[in-house]
């Protein structure tokens, strides 16, 4: 820091530490309290200079009364006074004092009008008709006095002014406020409620200030009506004349929010805001800053922001001029990202099993992209699934004793709308619960269990395809009829998944070995080209509406790693084959090999979600959101879903941490 | 004074309080014999007469700045841009307490479920405590239809009143931020997250939202009521804002952090008026209030006298028991300044102001009758100031709230109003003073007004 730099810091901070500036609540109720006082002087002064005016004036008026009533016995105003005579001639002077006169509350009335009530011009009007009010019913008082005073006694007349007198002031004073107060309010048909607080205004619910009305149909009789007499329309239309009118008509449209805006849809509203800001960022100002207060629509505030920097060139004509012009600087300065990651929320919760798999936690991401929250369900504690959904549990395996008792009470517990499976062993356990999750409200889309179960019995399938003319490799499943099948071979379970206890053969000799040293073995031809997953989403009538074919590029543990989409209308036909010999519905993924002839062979089914599916969902195909529909609207139709071909994946590691106590995340990095 | 119950006056600091103040009264009245004896009879009620005549413009005062300040600033504070609400958004827990409110349990429930806040940051609690109508039912059956309502049933006698049942609410969760409403409210979709948009700061402690009432149309009282919160929400709550950045807690339509509530203790059972008391707890705690004029829910009012009655002398009697529990901590306390001791001092006195009404009317009355001298007269013209300063934040209230110019006459109707408000004060400060028990006392509700938008579940949902 520079010697310069040091001393200017040093004086600044040294004047800040010296200045007591005050906060902006003191600074308020500062003004406040200066306003007040000013108020009081002002009353006090003009007491002072027009108190005496106000008497001679008040007598005057009051003798012009009493000469004009005709009464006698009471003399003609003698300065401020008047000589009554009573029942018996005695003489009284009746005097004018300053607590007598109207000045002191019509100076009340003025000062609230002036400190209180000037936001609204019409206050002006409301007071000098509460003023006329408050002379008229003061002279009532005053000619009382003297004429209780003429025809009952001198004591009636100084108790007629002091006491009933003093009554009828606070009457006359209170009911003077209350003109001023009405005619400063608004009339029936620009206010937002009536006087039992119900909404009249009609305005759109996100635009109104909030609170001003409740909000319940108005019966014909309640709703306001146009005054019979419209005086501002009668003054614009015959007594002003045309160009002051239209000028004024200009200078209240910038200061009125149109609230038909907000009736219309976000295109219109959009299209809306662009024309009111073509002609001129001054003419509609209140319009587009209600627009910028109030509206949620991105498109609508992106045309908005755009209209107002394209008039950049434009004078500013007033402060909202700049308001707007700041909020869009700010608008186009955002973040790009708060755009991109913005999900809005669909107040849906569903639950998804085994979400400690690849596919439960491909399902539960793609869930929460599109705004669900998720419960959890998995048998691991560990399952990662469990620390990226909203809420979470752990179940028994489904193949476990309390598994039903433990879904169902959990299910109970939370109340999902719906409940995505992703654990294809795991459907004959659920179908007979169907019914108690119906109860719950829990809807689920569950594959014919005959199916599912051709899908997971290897053999079983290699059957089903066979019959069905499908292209599938050679298969046995017994040691008679293994040496019969062409090598190389693969040696697999009957009933297994992701890769486990695979075996690859070439030697002959070794055949043996591996068929009795995998359980409930099978031995099939191993193919050779290239090998495929299709991610397929079958509808309940048994129309395939998506098929996603992807090359798995570079596998592990089962699990594509790399992958690319890619369109081959022979792929879809055969996996639409495979799937309809299969009697399958819901979601699926097919497996398979395209060799170098163009031949495809179909080696697996999953009658579930893949550990793939980010890049299916990544190429444009929501299978996750179009089976949830499915699964909410059963009766709706599903829409068939187009995907980009050529679209690349590459997987990448992603980890949660969290204690080995709770199933609270601590913490998460990718 | 004889015994005593643990007042929480702060900080979770317990401060013995007495049961009664008979002594005070004793004190008072040998005090007035003696000003008597020693001074005259005329002499001394003049004193009083003026002393009464300078609260009354120390009140006038302060009414009018209120409404100076509402009317500047309030209409563009319901217009202003709301900003951050939807990336802010710390757990909440809504409680309600509930206590035979089977009128309007279905509606209140349905605008709760309405309200708009992330699902896995909002748990909604409802206490029923020990309901003798089909409160109860109705409430498991909105729990079967959705879970994310959550129903506690207390037992008959549990105690605690409308405390008691936020307390062992308010022990079911574990949010940041508690929001209370009552069993008749009915709030907008957006209140959630307007009020706790202050909680940003760390020196808020809670945070009061405006109440509407939505029953105007049911009775001339209610139309009245209706202009009053008009006036008591839009000018005299957000002018002590404005000006002292201390605006009260109010029971319902609020939020409070959970960790400063159990801190204190919880909401205190010993009073009937939690509100008050967690305002000056808080304040004495260092922590401030906000009140949010945008944040907006719907409630009943009373249709009957009788009712308005009891809800007004439990209001008097817990606000004028604050004043004795809170009158020396605040004095005392470092967080406030003078001024904003000042102001709270004044708030504290407001249920004490109808009492000192009643007594000006009762010197004007004596000087009818020739006792006291003629400066009793001017007390009329001060005594106007003190409607004065109330109906000029009353218009005020009709103006922002762009109320049809008929409700101008309904004005009218707050004169009885005063009336009642002197003798129900006066009623509850001598009880006060004297010690009589008082208990919660449950507003009842009409329900005309709380039908549900949706249709609520079927009963059978709960069998």
């Amino acid at each position: 820091m520079t010697l310069v730099a040091r001393r200017l810091d040093h004086a600044l901070h040294d004047r800040a530490r010296r200045r007591l500036v005050p906060s902006g609540t003191a600074r308020r109720r500062q003004l406040v309290i200066v306003e007040m006082m000013l108020a009081v002087a002002g009353c006090i002064a003009g007491y002072t200079l027009f108190i005496d005016w106000a008497r001679h004036f008040e007598v005057r008026v009051c003798e012009q009364i009493i000469l004009a009533m005709g009464v006698d016995r009471i003399s003609a105003a003698l300065g401020d006074s008047f000589i009554v005579f009573g029942p018996g001639f005695e003489p009284v002077t009746a005097q004018m004092t300053g607590s007598c006169s109207i000045l002191s509350s019509v100076l009340a009335l003025a000062a609230l009008a002036v400190i209180v009530l000037r936001e609204r011009s019409q206050v002006l009007l409301g007071f000098v008709v509460a003023s006329v009010f408050v002379l008229a019913a003061n002279q009532v008082r005053l000619v009382l006095s003297l004429l209780a005073g003429r025809y009952f006694a001198v004591d009636a007349l100084v108790f007629f002014h002091d006491w009933i007198g003093a009554v009828i002031n606070f009457a006359y004073t209170l009911i003077g406020l209350l003109i001023m107060i009405g005619m400063t309010m608004y009339d029936a048909q620009r206010a937002e409620q009536d006087h039992t607080g119900r909404h009249t205004a009609d305005r759109p619910e996100a635009w109104a200030r909030p609170g001003l009305g409740h909000r319940v149909p108005l019966d014909d009789d309640d709703a306001p009506k146009a005054p019979k007499v419209q005086v501002a329309a009668f003054l614009h239309r015959k007594i002003l004349p045309r160009a002051l009118s239209v000028r004024l008509a200009r200078r209240r449209e910038r200061t009125r929010v149109d609230y038909r805006v907000g009736h219309e849809n976000a295109d219109r509203r959009a299209a809306i805001v662009r024309e009111l800001a073509a002609k001129g960022l001054g003419v509609h100002t209140a319009t587009l800053l209600a627009v910028a207060t109030h509206e949620t629509d991105i498109g609508v505030l992106d045309a908005l922001a755009d209209a107002v920097a394209a008039r950049q060139w434009e004078p500013v004509a007033n402060a909202d001029v700049v308001a707007l012009r700041l909020w869009a600087r700010a608008w186009l300065m955002r973040t790009p990202a708060v755009d991109v990651d913005f999900v809005p929320e669909s107040g849906r919760l569903i639950a998804v099993t085994g979400a400690g798999g690849p596919a439960g936690v491909a399902v539960i991401q793609a869930l929460q992209k599109a705004g669900d929250a998720v419960l959890a369900l998995d048998a691991n504690p560990d399952g990662v699934g469990l620390r990226l959904a909203t809420h979470s549990a752990v179940l028994p395996r489904a193949d476990q004793p309390g598994y039903a008792e433990s879904l169902l009470s959990i299910l109970a517990e939370h109340r999902p709308g719906a409940l995505v499976c992703t654990v294809a062993e795991e459907y004959h356990a659920l179908t007979p619960l169907v019914g108690h999750l119906d109860e719950l409200g829990v809807r689920t889309w569950l594959p014919d269990p005959a199916s599912a179960e051709t899908c997971l019995d290897k053999i079983a399938f290699a059957t089903a395809l066979h019959a069905a003319g499908v292209p599938h490799p050679a298969t046995a499943w017994t040691a008679d009829t293994a040496g019969l099948v062409p090598g190389p071979w693969v040696v697999k379970p009957a009933r297994g998944r992701g890769s486990r206890d695979v075996v690859l053969v070439d030697n002959p000799a070794d055949l043996p070995h591996a068929f009795f040293s995998v359980p409930g073995a099978i031995v099939q031809t191993r193919l050779a080209g290239q090998e495929f997953t299709a991610d397929a989403l079958v509808a309940r009538d048994g129309r395939m509406v998506a098929c996603v074919p992807r090359w798995r590029d570079e596998t592990r543990g089962g699990i594509s790693v790399r992958g690319t989409t890619f369109a081959s209308a022979t792929v879809t036909e055969v996996v639409a084959a495979t799937l309809r010999a299969v009697g399958h519905s819901g979601p699926a993924n097919v497996q398979g090999f395209v060799d170098f002839t163009g031949a495809v062979t179909i080696v697996e089914v999953n009658p579930r979600f893949s550990g793939g599916l980010p890049l299916t969902l990544a190429a444009g195909a929501d299978v996750v959101s179009a089976y949830v529909a499915g699964i909410l609207d059963p009766a709706a139709e599903m829409p068939g879903l187009e995907f980009q071909p050529g679209v690349r994946m590459a997987r990448y590691f992603s980890e949660v941490f969290y204690t080995s106590s709770s199933l609270e995340m601590v913490g998460a990095a990718r | 004074m004889t015994g005593g119950v643990a007042s929480p006056a702060g900080g979770g600091r317990h401060r013995r309080v007495p049961e009664n103040f008979r002594r005070g009264l004793l004190t008072h009245a040998l005090l007035l014999t003696a000003a008597f004896a020693l001074f005259g009879v005329d002499r001394t009620l003049g004193w009083i007469a003026t002393v009464l005549n300078i609260v009354f413009l120390l009140f006038f005062f302060r009414h009018l700045a209120f409404a100076v300040s509402a009317a500047r600033w309030a209409e563009r504070d319901l217009d202003a841009p709301v900003i951050g609400i939807q990336t802010y958004t710390p757990s909440i827990a809504v409680l309600i307490a509930c206590k035979d409110e089977e009128l309007v349990v279905d509606g209140m429930v349905a605008a709760m479920l309405d309200l708009s806040y992330p699902p896995d940051r909002l748990t909604v609690v409802v206490v029923d405590d020990a309901s003798t109508d089909g409160t109860g039912a109705k409430l498991d059956a909105w729990h079967a239809a959705n879970p994310r309502l959550r129903v506690l049933h207390r037992e008959p006698g549990a105690g605690g009143g409308k405390s008691g049942a936020l307390n062992d609410a308010l022990a079911l969760v574990d949010a940041e931020i508690a929001v209370i409403f009552d069993a008749d409210h009915q709030p907008e979709s957006s209140v959630l997250r307007r009020l706790v948009r202050h909680f940003r700061d760390p020196r808020v402690g809670a945070v009061m939202g405006r109440c509407v009432v939505r029953n105007g149309v049911e009775s001339n009282l209610a139309s009245t009521i209706f202009i009053d919160y008009l006036s008591g929400y839009l000018v005299n709550e957000y002018g002590r804002q404005a000006l002292f950045e201390l605006p009260a807690y109010g029971g319902a339509n609020c939020a409070v952090r959970t960790d400063l509530i159990r801190g204190l203790g919880g909401w205190n059972p010993h009073t009937v008026t939690e509100d008050t008391d967690l305002t000056l707890r808080l304040l004495l705690d260092g922590y401030r209030v906000r009140y949010d004029s945008t944040a907006v829910d719907f409630e009943e009012a009373v249709l009957s006298n009788s009712r308005f009655w009891r809800q007004r002398y439990r209001w008097a009697r817990g606000h004028q028991k604050c004043l004795r529990d809170f009158w020396w901590p605040v004095l005392r306390t470092r967080h406030l300044s003078p001024m904003e001791k000042l102001e709270t001092i004044l708030f504290l006195w407001v249920y004490h102001v109808p009492v000192l009404c009643g007594l000006g009317l009762v010197l004007i009355g004596l000087r009818a009758f020739g006792i006291g001298g003629s400066s009793f007269i001017q007390m009329i013209a001060l005594s106007a100031l003190l409607f004065a300063g109330p109906f000029t934040e009353l218009a005020v209230g009709l103006v922002l709230g762009r109320v049809s110019r008929k409700a101008v006459w309904m004005l009218v109707g707050f004169i009885p109003a005063f009336g009642m408000s002197i003798l129900t004060a006066s009623k509850a400060y001598f009880d006060g003073m004297w010690g009589t028990t008082y208990t919660w006392s449950k507003t009842a509700r009409s329900g005309v007004t709380s039908a549900p938008a949706a249709p609520p579940p079927a009963m059978k949902a709960a069998a």
